[in-house]
């Protein structure tokens, strides 16, 4: 790469990750693109050189949030790990973006299709994680049968309860921080045998 | 670029190739996983990865079918092999 690529590619990485920090703070839906603009110390016509719309510049800072959970968890599990090293591992990956995650999951029936496509996305290839460790577990009588989908579905729909309601749980701290274990734990004695 | 990974991620679906074992037939040189290979190897149709990815997402998440095929289809635009 030459320094005008790098540049360019250092440019787009920046606006990225203010642009993350900016839709935390004010939300996928409010935030203008102007915002980013100013708080990344950039002309607003910058975004566009950058992002063609503004649901383009969405996409991928959802889909780079995405990468960022499963690179993290890539990073903290490995092949044989058991269900609680992974359920540990998934909320550390999102507790390191609870606020991006919480707006994530509170605005999503206010996105745009293919925002919402990739956020399923990103829950399908946290779901298979879990399901590989979860089949052979199955197999091994440790935990009960149940469907897969049902059981990412009860993990997922705890953990999202417990974050969207952050004024109710957590309104000054970290949910994650603060649930972390105990949301593990509860989880682990409902598909224990 | 992205944070400095060289792990090799599967044109054909997105999924990091960590493993030897990752790629299709075990063969590195490959730029397709072993999810997206037929038994002979070779890379799936867009057809094939299409009705598999709809169905992967109904096994993980227990989505409807359409919800589910629009999310592939979606996915699908984004990655190399169907651009």
């Amino acid at each position: 790469m030459n320094n005008r690529q790098q540049q360019k590619s250092d440019t787009r990485n920046y606006i990225i990750e203010t642009a993350i920090a900016r839709f935390s703070k004010d939300g996928l839906t409010k935030t203008r693109t102007s915002d980013i603009a100013k708080d990344a110390n950039v002309s607003h016509g910058t975004i566009f050189t950058h992002f063609p719309t503004r649901e383009d510049l969405l996409n991928t800072v959802i889909e780079e949030f995405g990468m960022k959970i499963a690179r993290r968890m890539n990073e903290l599990i490995n092949n044989d790990c058991s269900i609680k090293e992974l359920l540990t591992a998934h909320l550390k990956g999102i507790g390191e973006y609870e606020e991006f995650y919480i707006k994530l999951i509170s605005e999503s029936s206010l996105l745009h299709k293919s925002a919402k496509n990739t956020i399923v996305m990103i829950q399908s290839t946290i779901s298979f994680q879990l399901l590989q460790i979860a089949e052979k577990e199955m197999e091994l009588n440790t935990i009960k049968k149940m469907p897969v989908n049902l059981m990412f579905n009860t993990w997922i729909g705890l953990v999202n309860y417990y974050l969207i309601n952050k004024d109710l749980f957590a309104p000054t701290d970290s949910v994650i921080a603060r649930y972390s274990e105990q949301l593990i734990e509860h989880f682990i004695n409902i598909i224990s045998i | 670029m992205r944070g400095g990974v060289s792990m090799k991620i599967c044109i054909a679906c997105g999924m990091p190739m960590k493993i030897k074992n990752d790629f299709a037939m075990g063969d590195e040189s490959k730029d397709y996983c072993k999810y997206c290979a037929r038994e002979d190897g070779s890379m799936q149709s867009y057809d094939e990865k299409l009705a598999g990815l709809t169905s992967f997402i109904i096994k993980t998440q227990g989505l409807d079918e359409q919800a589910a095929k629009e999310a592939a289809k979606d996915m699908m635009a984004k990655l190399p092999a169907w651009k």
